[in-house]
């Protein structure tokens, strides 16, 4: 990459050559993909196309079989295991149905806070989180307890919280009805306005449109691109 | 004999809440030696618990299967192990630990290990991959995350503790064999009782059968209110 390239590029992540196999099942191979702040794209695909594994691996939670990435600032492409801790720290993944620790929501957002951060800091950034999602009036409650719609928002919370550069969801309206689904997209375009990158997977994207720039489809064990 | 029973029954009684010295130091051995065999196995057992329910490698199945088995050898088995390998022909005689607490305290680390690994490996698999995932991408370190999952599994890594704890405080083969059941020095209870027995002493043996009924009653309370709150949360 020449010196003027570097300096236009806004990319946050740079992934080349991604390629995973399961057993003799090659689910997908010479996967390259690009992530720059505020972007989002929705990831689509058939049922076992590969897209919750895909993104487990651009979490820096699933080994690649092969690919290599580069970060921001950086020239030099490295290998998926040597950044794995630089990937986890840049990136956020969601599951489909978010996993809540026990305890109350509060306590639940604490665990996405910056453990540096102090107290004070710690109670204006909570309540902060709390009245973004709009669950103040659940901050006591037992976080297991809530609804998926509530649970959905708690992990968009902690997805505020964290400031990772990059949140990867896995089909996050799946199972919530449409109010819930609404208040999703809704903080969804506010994480995006915050610079934050999306990549949604996603089987009914429509509804998703809204928030999306592109559409990525794995379709045989490849990634097309689509404005 | 109903009244002779009855009468040795008051005796164990009356030996216990007198705070008779030499019954109460056999109390005291069992405790200190199967307590300090759970502190010494507790770590490394959960650690592989942990490891063989959140990381696939090759051979993952067969150490789990091999824990399994080992959960189902007899106490005596493991005594004679050991006493193989700590008499004075075995490759560990010099280090002349035969009869002492600290073989005692080795046997029972042998007895529960298996049975911690394979209790915290059903904890950690019962809260879901999820849970550690999330603790990962929520950027916490590796051990922040783990504080994050041992607390998901707090009770039943707790029951398992307790189970274990009640399996060894009451083995009689391990301990008889290893510590030789020398009065004031490596005689416990379950060791006191088969001596007592055989000497036709029953107010004694009693009296320790009485504290190990107590002590199981106790750890099957903890034991269904730990699992009770971790089914529930």
């Amino acid at each position: 990459m020449s010196a003027p390239d570097l300096l236009d590029d806004t990319r946050l992540i740079r992934f080349r050559g991604l390629a995973k196999k399961y057993g003799k099942r090659q689910i997908f191979e010479h996967i390259n993909l690009d992530l720059h702040p505020s972007q989002s794209h929705l990831l689509i695909g058939k049922n076992g196309s590969g897209k919750s594994t895909l993104l487990r691996i651009l979490a820096g939670l699933l080994k690649p079989d092969r690919g290599r990435l580069t970060l921001m600032g950086q020239v030099e492409e490295r290998s998926w295991h040597e950044l794995r801790s630089a990937l986890r720290a840049r990136v956020m993944y969601m599951h489909q149905t978010p996993y809540l620790f026990d305890g109350s929501v509060e306590k639940n957002l604490n665990y996405a806070m910056n453990t540096a951060i102090g107290t004070c800091d710690k109670k204006l950034k909570l309540q902060e989180a709390l009245r973004w999602s709009g669950l103040e009036s659940l901050a006591g409650s037992e976080a297991k307890q809530l609804s998926g719609g509530e649970k959905q928002r708690v992990a968009l919370a902690r997805a505020w919280l964290r400031q990772s550069q990059v949140l990867l969801l896995d089909e996050p309206t799946a199972n919530l009805d449409k109010a819930s689904r609404l208040k999703t997209i809704e903080l969804l375009h506010s994480l995006r306005g915050l610079g934050v990158c999306l990549i949604i997977a996603c089987h009914e994207y429509q509804e998703f449109l809204t928030v999306s720039d592109g559409i990525l489809q794995l379709k045989q064990g490849q990634l097309e691109k689509f404005n | 004999m109903q009244q002779s029973l009855i009468n040795t029954v008051y005796e164990a009684l009356a030996l216990l809440l007198s705070g008779d010295g030499p019954l109460w130091g056999i109390i005291g051995i069992s405790f200190s030696v199967s307590g300090l065999a759970i502190l010494i196995a507790v770590i490394p057992a959960m650690a592989i618990g942990f490891v063989l329910a959140f990381y696939d490698f090759f051979g993952r199945r067969i150490l789990i299967a091999l824990f399994n088995t080992l959960l189902s050898v007899p106490a005596v088995v493991i005594g004679l192990t050991f006493y193989l390998l700590l008499s004075r022909q075995g490759p560990l005689g010099d280090l002349r630990l035969l009869f002492t607490q600290t073989a005692m305290v080795i046997g029972q680390v042998a007895l529960c290990f298996p049975l911690l690994v394979a209790m915290s490996h059903t904890a950690f698999q019962s809260i879901e991959r999820r849970a550690w995932e999330t603790a990962i991408t929520l950027g916490r370190s590796f051990f922040g995350a783990l504080y994050l999952v041992v607390r998901e599994a707090r009770f039943a890594l707790l029951a398992a503790v307790l189970a274990a704890f009640g399996r060894i405080i009451a083995e009689v083969g391990a301990s008889m064999m290893l510590g030789g059941n020398i009065l004031h020095h490596t005689r416990n209870i379950p060791t006191a009782i088969a001596l007592e027995t055989s000497k036709g002493e029953f107010a004694q043996g009693i009296a320790l059968g009485i504290v190990l009924l107590l002590l199981a009653f106790v750890l099957n309370g903890l034991l269904h209110v730990f699992q009770g709150k971790g089914s529930l949360s």
